[in-house]
């Protein structure tokens, strides 16, 4: 009697196990900065992502009649350019850090949620812009 | 006297008569004695009365805008509205541990004054002493509210926006504590039994604690859904953040325990599951509260973190080693009396309780993979909706079928004329389907409304057989309603079960056709859209004490004037949106005032989110807090307790 249930506890537990897994690896986000994404852009083909990185200096276009919004974004290695539809955050600004998810359609990143990174101590960028690792170090930093 | 003397001499107290209370349900264990038991009673008020005293104090400092102590420095405003300065006390950390530790002082009174014998009541009172000095050493020593600041601000920065914008923030979280410390008296008695090996009884003892915890909980979580649908301006009510999923877990693990609870309180079945149940649902409650305080897990929500994450982990370890290790110890000898047979009402019960059990674990998987993804390979990923969805929807159709099948079939076997019953709920889930279907609505959706029918037929009839079989026998309908009697905790059961399966259905047609679109519009101008003509009339700011709000007249046809806004709080640099809605029995109309011309007020950026029978979801969550005051309302008959507290069907 107490295999038997044992048994069927098994075949349950199993079953959700495979739901579980099989689905989690298909409902799965990855968070990308634009250089890791540029080393391997066939591994998040047709994959929705989160594409992590600072609003490029100077290339916001927002249009409030169209609700269209492009900008670039920059982890200071790589661009990657953004089509947004929808207003932007209030704090959606240059060398803000953003986390844009969505999915790539060709070179573009097509965002579909659009999330500020609160860092709260807003500074200035340095004359001549950040180097590489001072934009790693503030996306870091605002996650 | 200061507010922080004051808080501090509470707490004192509070600790003092804590130990007191615990060194008194010792000796009573040792020396066998019950008298000793009453001496810890008396310090468990005591104890109670500190840490009242504490609450009074820090709502003294938020109420007279006293800022010489840290939790009034940090997070309190004189300008606050009075109601947002009493409720500022739990919008903070150190605050809601306060409560927390008020509320656990109080239930340890409240079940102390049941417990007189000197066997299992030391045991019980001890661990509930246990589990509060937990709470109110923290407070004490390690996030203590009354720290003396040494230059006091003169104003402060003043609570979250968010918690600020909607008074459902006042009211969720105590909600949510009452049902979070009602589980920890079932764990105490529960330890009790194990430590005495009493296994039966202490199921039907803590059964009315069990419903009321339960009652809070699900209150909370439909209140914390409503706040999201009515603040964060997204048009949705859960999202699976771990901030919601930390306060689901718990539930889903003490509803399935509110039903194996009543198997072993009338069959003495399932009494190591129960134990293990209870261990894991109050753990539950603890883990939350690390999940969202220790920063492990990216929230939205993003409270601070600080030394609360380590330290609820250990308490969380503690719970757990204290509960397994003590069934691990009597498993051998806790037996369960009789065999289950799955097709009955016990077998039905285990089933869903197993259902519930599944759906925590999946919670449970889904919120800390992320930190086991990254653990591994270092790379960041999130587990979206799609996850949790794909799994819920199985797991929630197989809970459908089980809640009206379980309350039909008897005890111990089925009988043929509940087989008749079920041909007739099977049609109706059949035509129901169908008629979905035919509709052009998705299968999901189809068959939610399929099984909505199902459960619809099987409470018709639970209520009408009853009724019909006396009528027969009696002769007339009327005769026969009053000769079925009206078991309150019975149709209080139903009532909830009917409540589920309502929420059941909002949910699937609210997720499955919701209309989310953007568009700016001039002052003036007009929208056609769902079926309705949106009008911007005006662009007005408003000046309060505490923010300043840029509000948006718009008309939709039909349903009047709506006055979404932006509401701008001195503290932060953002805006908080907060949108307008029009509940109709069919769709919600959400509006939210995405942005605005801020040179010339000439026009306006409108979110519309237009969802249908959301509203259903709030009845529903009504509908399940009367049902669950109908199964906790004292019945009158003290003697007939015992018999109709087996009827319970929840």
């Amino acid at each position: 009697m107490k295999t038997k249930y044992l048994v069927g506890f098994l075949i349950i537990v199993g079953a959700i196990a495979y739901l579980a897994w099989g689905g989690l690896g298909n409902s799965l986000v990855y968070y990308v900065l634009p250089s890791e994404y540029a080393e391997n852009p066939a591994k998040y083909a047709n994959k929705r992502i989160r594409l992590g990185g600072l609003v490029k200096e100077g290339t916001i276009q927002y249009d409030p009649k169209t609700l269209e919004l492009k900008f670039v974004v920059t982890d200071g290695v790589v661009d990657i350019p953004v089509e947004h539809e929808g207003t932007p955050p209030e704090l959606f600004k240059d060398n803000q850090g953003v986390v844009v998810e969505g999915r790539f359609d060709g070179d573009v990143f097509k965002g579909e949620n659009l999330l500020i990174k609160h860092a709260e101590t807003y500074q200035a960028p340095p004359e001549g812009g950040y180097t590489p690792e001072e934009v790693r170090k503030l996306i870091e930093e605002a996650k | 006297m200061t507010p922080g003397m004051l808080g501090n001499l509470g707490l004192g107290m509070a600790v003092l008569f804590s130990v007191a209370g615990l060194m008194a349900a010792i000796t009573a264990w040792i020396a066998r004695d019950a008298r000793y038991v009453w001496v810890a009673r008396r310090a468990a008020l005591v104890a109670f009365l500190g840490t009242l005293t504490a609450f009074g104090a820090l709502e003294w400092a938020l109420l007279t805008d006293d800022f010489s102590i840290l939790y009034t420095a940090r997070n309190h405003t004189s300008a606050s509205p009075t109601w947002v300065k009493f409720a500022t006390l739990w919008a903070a950390l150190e605050g809601s541990i306060l409560l927390w530790a008020m509320l656990q002082t109080f239930y340890t009174w409240l079940a102390g004054r049941k417990m007189r014998d000197y066997w299992t009541s030391p045991v019980a009172l001890g661990t509930l002493f246990v589990i509060q000095l937990f709470f109110l050493v923290n407070v004490l020593f390690v996030i203590n509210p009354f720290t003396p600041v040494p230059n006091p601000p003169a104003d402060g920065p003043g609570p979250n926006p968010l918690l600020q914008n909607h008074w459902m923030m006042a009211v969720h979280p105590i909600l949510m504590y009452l049902g979070f410390v009602g589980l920890s008296v079932p764990f105490a008695y529960a330890v009790a039994a194990m430590v005495t090996r009493r296994y039966q009884t202490w199921v039907a003892e803590t059964k009315w604690w069990l419903i009321f915890a339960w009652g809070f909980l699900t209150a909370a979580i439909f209140a914390g859904g409503w706040w999201s649908y009515e603040v964060l301006g997204w048009g949705g009510y859960w999202a699976w953040d771990p901030v919601e999923n930390a306060s689901f877990i718990p539930w889903l693990l003490a509803t399935a325990f509110v039903h194996t609870a009543m198997v072993q309180e009338r069959r003495g079945l399932f009494r190591s599951w129960n134990f293990a149940l209870v261990t894991l649902a109050f753990a539950a409650t603890v883990f939350g509260t690390f999940l969202t305080r220790s920063g492990v897990i990216e929230s939205v929500h993003a409270f601070a973190g600080g030394p609360v994450g380590p330290i609820f982990l250990g308490f969380l370890l503690v719970i757990l080693a204290v509960g397994f290790a003590l069934l691990g110890r009597v498993s051998s000898e806790v037996r369960d009396v009789g065999t289950v047979n799955l097709w009955s009402r016990e077998g039905l019960l285990l089933l869903g309780a197993l259902v519930f059990v599944v759906m925590a674990f999946v919670v449970i998987l889904g919120t800390l993979f992320p930190l086991l993804v990254e653990a591994f390979n270092g790379a960041k990923v999130s587990v979206g909706a799609p996850f949790f969805n794909q799994l819920f929807v199985p797991l929630g159709y197989a809970m459908l079928v089980l809640m009206a099948l379980g309350p039909l079939l008897p005890w111990r076997k089925a009988d043929p004329e509940t087989l008749r019953v079920v041909v007739w709920m099977t049609i109706a889930l059949v035509l129901g389907t169908g008629a979905g279907l035919a509709l052009g609505w998705t299968l999901w959706v189809s068959l939610t409304v399929g099984l909505f029918l199902f459960n619809l037929v099987a409470l018709a009839w639970l209520i009408w057989n009853p009724i019909a079989r006396r009528s027969r026998a009696l002769g007339s309908v009327r005769a026969g309603m009053s000769a079925a009697g009206w078991s309150r905790r019975r149709y209080g059961g139903y009532l909830v079960h009917l409540a589920v399966a309502l929420a059941a259905l909002a949910i699937a047609f609210s997720q499955s056709y919701r209309l989310d679109v953007q568009k700016t519009l001039e002052i003036g101008e007009s929208w056609q859209v769902a079926g309705r003509t949106i009008t911007v009339h005006a662009l007005r700011a408003v000046e309060e004490p505490h923010r300043y709000s840029v509000i948006a007249d718009v008309e939709v046809s039909g349903l009047g004037t709506l006055h979404p806004r932006l509401n701008y709080y001195r503290t932060s640099r953002t805006p908080f949106a907060s949108p307008a809605v029009a509940y109709t029995l069919g769709k919600d109309y959400y509006l939210v005032l995405q942005a605005f011309d801020q040179q010339n007020s000439q026009w306006v950026t409108l979110r519309l989110v237009v969802t249908p029978l959301v509203l259903w979801l709030w009845v529903s969550a009504i509908l399940m807090i009367i049902g669950t005051a109908m199964i906790l309302w004292p019945s009158g008959r003290r003697a007939a307790r015992p018999s109709a507290a087996g009827e319970v069907t929840a």
